[in-house]
Formats: C-alpha cells, structure tokens, sequence
C-alpha cells in the first residue's frame, strides 16, 4: 500500500458497504475527500439517435450489395442456356448510354442513388438540388442493358423512381428498372 | 405475431431471424441510449461511443442466429458492445483523451458552477488512465448505479475479484486527481 493508497475501510465507503459515521475520526477527513471524487462522477443521460438509422442503413446496403452475388449463379445459369440455345447468335456491341435520373422530393436534404451501377452504394452518386423546386437530378453514362436502383433520400429512405417500373427485390422492397 | 412497441425481446429476435429485418430497428432503439453513456465513459468520447455502438448492433445482427437466449439479447449484445470497447481501446491506446474530457465538460453546464465542471472533467481524464477492466468496474457501480453481484453475473467473474480491480482503481484515482480531492 502506498502513502497515496485510500483506507481499506474507505473503499468499503466508496463501495457503500458503510457511511461517513461508521469511519473512525481519524479517517473522516479522507473519507470527504474520497465522496468527492465519486460526486465528480458523470452520470449524465447520453442519446444518440442516430444510432438507429445508421445502423439500418448500413444493413439496408448491405443486403442490396449481396443481393447481386446472391442472383448470380441464377443468372449464371439462364446465361448458359441463352448461349446454349442460340450458339451462333453474333456478341453483342458493348454501349454507353447517357441518362439522366430525376426525383421531385422538395422535403429532402439530401438524395442519391443506389444500384447495380454503383454496387448499392448510396455514398457515390448523388443526385444535385436544381433551384428551389425540390427537384434532384444526376446524369450518369451506362452501359446498355438493364440495370435496378433506388433512390436514397436523407440517407436513410430508399425510394423507387415513380417514373419507371419496378421489380421485386425478392425481400419485399421494389427496385426500379432501367432498360437502355 | 404481436407487433406493438412493448414486444419483448426475444419475441423480436425470433421476428427477424424469421425474415422481419426491419424490427431489428425497435431493438437498437430500445438499448442505444442505455449503452450510450456506457460507452462514452468506457471509450471517452461520444463520436468513438456512436461508432462502437454502431458497429455492435450490426455485427449482433449478423450474429443473432447465435443468440442463444433471444430474451436475454441484452446481456448478450452488451458482451458484443464490451468487446468492441475493449478493442477500440487497444488500437487506440495512446490516443489522448482531452477531447474526451471536454465532450464531459460539455454535458456538465446543468449543474453546478465551473469548480464542478473541473471536477468531472478531471475524473473523466483520470478514468482513461486506469486499464479497461479497472474502468469499466468503476463506470458499472458508479456511472450505471450496478451492484457487484450484477457486475458479476453480466461478466461471468466474482465478486471478490470485482473489488480487488475497483479498490486498485480507487487508488490509482487518488493519485490521479491529489490535486482536486
């Protein structure tokens, strides 16, 4: 025990199993002192409510990202049969098509997009407010062919593009369909 | 199935290992704040604290399958939480604790002048100082208000052994703070 160790008997006050009175005089003194460090103790109500969204988000993305590796050997498959019944049919030209995505959402402070395009990443492409009519925009260059989004607003609400079909993601939420 | 806001908890758990994902959100709004002010003391900073309790509610989710008591998902989740504490402690080990002390000193201005903000704000320094096991007694009993015995049901340890790690954190917190005791 060092000079600067607390009396057993006031660590047993500090741990409540006594009271000031039951000390003897001569450690009074010290066992103030020791309450006063444990009335310095920061019991302060911590809320961080974000925690919620950032936690469902993350998983949210997640599950789009797999959601192509889940498809894949699906697709792998109807691919071999394509191939398989149609052996002598020429490769298709690879094409870049310029599109340009649009959502009306005048509440939103933020809004992007997620899709096959982007491997569900709603950090990468977001869309640019355009004056104060709550219409967002982004232009992309994609390769021809069929690709699946949604739009991200806030962060937090995946949206389907009103504007196009949708198909089901097959973990009832709707993905739009792009068809260039 | 019952789906109102009092559901217990192993009655959500076994919800969304049945596919309900989206109730996962009524369980991490149910324990984020109570574990919010375990981790800010544990880690001393509340953007590090919202990281740790992030990432513990995902990777409890990718685990809930190996939740064996789905109605005791707290005590489970809290050991997911302390690891991720302990760990984040470890990587960060030199890391200074100023900004830390300052997030306390920042919740402080309810009560009490100045002198009292100083106070909290020393302790808080002088808690990152102890070891994790030392710190984490200590904001168990004094900051979340547990008893041993409960300490040590929650941690599977005694409650002899608890005392010793608090009794030498006691001491090494008067050394730290002779300046304000």
């Amino acid at each position: 025990m060092s000079g600067h160790d607390f009396h057993p008997l006031v660590k047993q006050l500090l741990d409540g199993d006594i009271t000031l009175a039951d000390l003897p005089p001569e450690l009074r003194g010290e066992g103030e002192a020791a309450l006063r460090l444990l009335a310095a103790v920061d019991r302060t109500d911590i809320s961080m409510p974000a925690v919620t969204w950032r936690v469902m988000t993350t998983l949210e993305r997640r599950r789009r990202r797999f959601l192509p590796w889940l498809l894949a050997p699906a697709l792998a498959i109807a691919a071999a049969l394509v191939i398989l019944l149609r052996p002598t049919a020429p490769a298709p030209t690879a094409a870049l098509v310029t599109v340009r995505f649009v959502l009306v959402a005048p509440d939103a402070k933020q809004v992007s997009l997620a899709g096959t395009f982007n491997q569900w990443d709603a950090q990468v492409t977001p869309l640019v407010r355009t004056g104060a009519t709550g219409v967002w925009t982004a232009t992309l260059t994609l390769p021809a062919g069929q690709h699946q989004y949604a739009f991200v607003v806030d962060g937090v609400r995946w949206v389907p593009d009103p504007g196009a079909p949708a198909v089901d993601d097959g973990f009832g939420r709707r993905n739009s369909v792009l068809t260039l | 199935m019952r789906s109102g806001p009092q559901a217990a908890d192993g009655e959500i758990v076994r919800a969304v290992l049945a596919g309900d994902r989206e109730r996962y959100a009524r369980l991490v709004e149910r324990y984020r704040d109570r574990y919010a002010r375990y981790a800010a003391r544990m880690l001393g900073s509340a953007d590090a604290a919202e990281d740790a309790l992030q990432d513990a509610f995902v990777r409890a989710y990718d685990q809930l399958a190996q939740c064996k008591d789905p109605d005791n998902f707290i005590g489970w989740f809290f050991l997911i939480l302390r690891n991720r504490c302990f760990a984040e402690r470890r990587r960060n080990r030199t890391s200074a604790s100023l900004d830390a002390a300052n997030d306390v000193a920042a919740e402080d201005r309810t009560d009490g002048g100045a002198e009292s903000a100083e106070r909290r704000r020393a302790l808080q320094l002088a808690l990152m100082e102890l070891t994790p096991d030392q710190r984490e007694v200590f904001v168990l009993k004094h900051v979340e208000g547990l008893s041993y015995a409960e300490i040590a049901e929650r941690l599977s340890t005694s409650v002899p052994s608890l005392k010793m790690r608090m009794h030498r954190a006691y001491d090494k917190l008067r050394e730290q703070l002779r300046d304000h005791t």
